[in-house]
């Protein structure tokens, strides 16, 4: 997953663009190489750089054999069978990859025939899906009845002077992301917590500090 | 496996399960694995090994008792069955060493068992002691000692052993003794008792008609028979305990009509919370002649603080894909879809391998048991909507569009999923199927009260000693629940209001607890069953605070498709932001009767219908405490609402 804090380092042969279409896309092809598809800070600097027009950089790219569209056509084929898959493939998109990119959306779109608008209206209709990458580390805190009676509301405040962090959002250096969900279904344990996919029940807000340490420090080599 | 045949379904069900008479449970449902059941499986996986006799080790589903998460269930020949809670990684070790091998049962971690006896059936061998008063300064230990000391003095130290017990399953009832394996319970024992009840019960195997605990357990187990018992991922074992007996009979010697007529006598209604009648809801959709024709499981369990469809999905997920099938053959459905949480993966996969291994056996598929009817079920993912556990919002999901609601009718039952006739069921209603049609109508409408029959499971959570699924049959009193059984409010502090029905529901006050519960009872008092999530809330909880909180999830919910809940909803947040800053207007209070009327009135689905009910009812039962707010500001709110009790007011219909 591309930093996108950190100005992209571009392709070296990118500089004959103007000459050759195919050093482009060769260049392109690495870039795509490297993250698994063309991020888009990516593709905005690479027309920034060569002065190119964005829709004409992404015209291109859609010559480019990328695996976004060897991903999304082995998923489509998966479903396509089935009634209503477009949820189905979105759930396995988020899956693999954290949050659904905006490429990967444009990917389905072509390959469904179903216009990008319609994907984002389901995208942004459903919690699940996350349109922006996750951090390095996750924390849900559950803000479900019988954690929020039970002092969740403030967990949530230590967590968010500790990671120095809003809700819903990512932490400049992307280590960590806190969200607040609704039940996790573990009440009986309330208030509880998910961090990096594993629960934490029965805690009050000084156990915040000792998770986050938990998770931040390196595995012990054991 | 092959596929199977009725008469393999009879056999299964005749021969025991498992191997020998040493084994051991553990809960592995996603509260018992966040509270680290994973790792005492694997311990009790590699101690099996060196135990020196035949030891099963068993992962299962949930019995339930989530505030001693993780449970294992041991069984040591000769010894009687024990249910240990909170089991970490050191007390595991410790049931190997000396339970297991030592035959010595471990202090602080028992739960005693609720379905007590009233008379001994054999020697006593175990006694389990626990001081069940709230009061602070346990007992337990000083009566663990005298008990023993008195044993040891009629010189039966070696043939009894005193241990304290975790939880007892009654509460406020002073030292409660129960003796094991006859599982007779005294309760109220004080010190004199001591020699008494060592020369009549242990020595005498009398019982002490005075110290006897005779009430009977309030639990009656239909939805969560199967919970805790196997290995859910396991059909062979599903079997072995009676799953898909239902279906067989069903299969082979009913008419659809029959089911229906089964079902009509058994009185059951939904149990996602409207409570319609499900024999009419398959009827109906029945009678619709065009095909195909589709059924649905709702798993979309969102109203936060219950999760009682997790638990039996996780736990049970045999006995609900046998309950579609059988709500199929009634309706003459061909394809059903299980829609299920994705915040819920454990079910999730459990269902998937349940649906797998179906296919496989031949009991999904074409010609299932040989009967002529086919039919398939899949899983279906939910992303996070509160709205899509409504009925036409969660068709649209289904489809693959945003769930937003449609207006009713067309009823699904007449055009549901893809414009065909759809009948869609709570995960509950249709785990209490098989039951019924294996036992019959009248046994299930024993239970229960006029017009609400039967047994419904509550998630008891928030501010109570010891939070839990119940399985209780209707008509019991909500006092009942959260004292007897679920010990009350935690920390020694007053109920102030119990909490069902979750963001659609309402507040129950303090003097109304001894309501009989029912569909119809908790309408009257404003609020509804719901999916059974039940929260208890003390006096430090703001009623202002508290109905904001559930107002904002249903904004934050509402798909905004129609406009009375899309801007009502948010117009009544503010008026109680500003009311909880101290900084209302006068009037607000009049203000929100107001909006709340109107969504009610002109909302086009259930969410925006119910969102104003935990506001209206916390205004009906405690408006001087949103007028301390109103009046004084926070700080006077908050000393003016501190045991404050809530206003006795004349009980009359909600939406009058």
């Amino acid at each position: 997953m591309p930093p996108e804090t950190v100005p992209p380092e571009l392709p070296t042969q990118l500089s004959a663009w103007k000459d050759e279409e195919a050093a482009l896309l060769e260049s392109l092809e690495q870039i795509e190489q490297e993250h698994g598809f063309i991020p888009r800070n990516i593709a905005e600097e690479v027309s920034r750089v060569l002065e190119v027009k964005l829709e004409r950089l992404r015209k291109l790219q859609t010559k480019v054999e990328s695996n976004v569209r060897k991903e999304v056509d082995a998923l489509v084929a998966k479903w396509k069978d089935e009634e209503g898959s477009l949820i189905l493939i979105l759930h396995e998109i988020e899956n693999r990859h954290g949050y659904v990119p905006r490429e990967i959306a444009m990917e389905v779109s072509h390959a469904l025939g179903v216009k990008l608008a319609r994907i984002y209206e389901v995208l942004t209709f459903y919690h699940y899906f996350k349109l922006k990458p996750p951090g390095r580390h996750n924390m849900s805190l559950c803000m479900g009845t019988a954690c929020y009676l039970k002092g969740a509301p403030a967990m949530l405040a230590e967590a968010k002077t500790l990671l120095k962090v809003e809700e819903g959002c990512t932490t400049a250096d992307r280590e960590w992301h806190l969200d607040v969900v609704r039940c996790i279904g573990c009440c009986g344990m309330s208030p509880a917590m998910v961090v990096d996919g594993k629960t934490y029940g029965r805690l009050n807000a000084s156990d915040v500090s000792r998770i986050v340490n938990k998770s931040t420090q390196p595995k012990a080599a054991s | 496996m092959n596929t199977l045949t009725l008469v393999d379904l009879e056999k299964y069900a005749k021969t025991m399960a498992g191997s020998g008479p040493d084994w051991v449970r553990v809960s592995m449902d996603t509260g018992g694995i966040a509270a680290g059941a994973d790792t005492v499986c694997t311990i009790f996986e590699k101690g099996a090994g060196t135990l020196g006799f035949p030891f099963e080790v068993r992962r299962v589903g949930s019995l339930g008792y989530s505030f001693a998460d993780p449970l294992v269930e041991i069984a040591r020949e000769g010894m009687p069955r024990v249910i240990y809670g909170r089991v970490d990684d050191e007390v595991a070790g410790h049931i190997l060493q000396d339970h297991l091998v030592g035959r010595r049962l471990l202090d602080d971690h028992i739960l005693a068992w609720r379905n007590r006896a009233l008379a001994f059936d054999g020697p006593i061998t175990y006694i389990l002691v626990k001081d069940t008063s709230a009061e602070k300064g346990d007992k337990s230990q000083f009566f663990q000692f005298s008990l023993a000391e008195e044993l040891k003095r009629c010189n039966l130290q070696d043939k009894v052993q005193v241990v304290r017990a975790m939880d007892m399953g009654v509460y406020d009832e002073g030292v409660a003794v129960q003796f094991l394996p006859s599982r007779v319970t005294y309760t109220n024992v004080l010190a004199p008792d001591v020699a008494r009840i060592v020369k009549t019960s242990v020595q005498g195997n009398q019982v002490i008609d005075d110290l006897l605990y005779k009430k009977p357990d309030r639990q009656v187990r239909i939805v969560m028979r199967n919970c805790g018992k196997f290995d859910p991922e396991n059909l062979q074992d599903s079997l072995r305990y009676g799953v898909y007996q239902g279906l067989a009979r069903v299969l082979s010697s009913m008419k659809p009509e029959d089911v229906i007529a089964e079902l009509k006598t058994s009185g059951l209604r939904g149990r996602g919370g409207a409570g319609f009648p499900t024999w009419l809801k398959w009827q109906i959709t029945r009678a619709v002649e065009r095909t195909p024709k589709f059924i649905i499981c709702n798993g979309d369990e969102g109203d936060p603080g219950a999760y009682m469809d997790r638990s039996v999905l996780e736990g049970d997920p045999h006995s609900v894909l046998e309950g579609l099938i059988i709500a199929a053959y009634a309706i003459g459905a061909t394809r059903g879809y299980f829609y299920i949480r994705a915040e819920y993966p454990l079910a999730v996969s459990r269902v998937e391998k349940a649906i797998a291994d179906a296919h496989q056996a031949g009991l999904l598929g074409g010609n299932i048991l040989g009967s002529g009817f086919s039919f398939d079920a899949k899983v279906r993912l939910g992303a996070g909507a509160f709205v899509c556990g409504e009925e036409t919002a969660l068709i649209a999901s289904i489809e693959g569009k945003r769930g937003s609601p449609s207006p009713r009718p067309p009823y699904p039952s007449e055009r549901g999923l893809f414009g065909q006739p759809t009948a869609i069921n709570n995960v509950e209603t249709l785990a209490a199927v098989p039951a019924i049609l294996v036992r019959g109508g009248p046994w299930y409408a024993q239970y229960g009260v006029e017009k609400s029959h039967g047994t419904k499971v509550f998630a008891v959570t928030g501010k109570v000693r010891f939070p839990q699924l119940v399985e209780v049959p209707l008509g019991v009193t909500l006092r009942e629940i959260v004292f007897d059984l679920c010990g009350g409010v935690f920390g020694d502090k007053d109920i102030k209001a119990v909490q069902t029905g979750g963001p659609s529901g309402g507040m129950i006050p303090e003097h109304l607890l001894d309501t009989k519960i029912s569909y119809e009872s908790l309408q009257e008092l404003g609020s509804i069953m719901g999916s059974g999530g039940m929260i208890v809330m003390d006096q430090d909880d703001s009623m202002v605070e508290v109905s904001r909180f559930y107002l904002r999830f249903c904004v934050d919910e509402s798909c905004g498709k129609c406009a009375p809940c899309r801007i009502g909803g948010y117009q009544m947040l503010q008026i109680l932001n500003r009311v909880a800053r101290g900084r209302g207007e006068k009037g607000d209070i009049e203000r929100l009767r107001a909006i709340s009327k109107a969504m009610q009135k002109a909302s086009l689905c259930g969410l925006g219908q119910t969102a104003p009910n935990p506001v209206l009812s916390a205004l009906r039962y405690f408006e001087p405490e949103f007028k301390a707010y109103l009046e004084g500001g926070v700080s006077y709110a908050r000393k003016m609402n501190a045991n404050r009790p809530a206003e006795p007011v004349a009980v009359e219909p909600a939406n009058a």
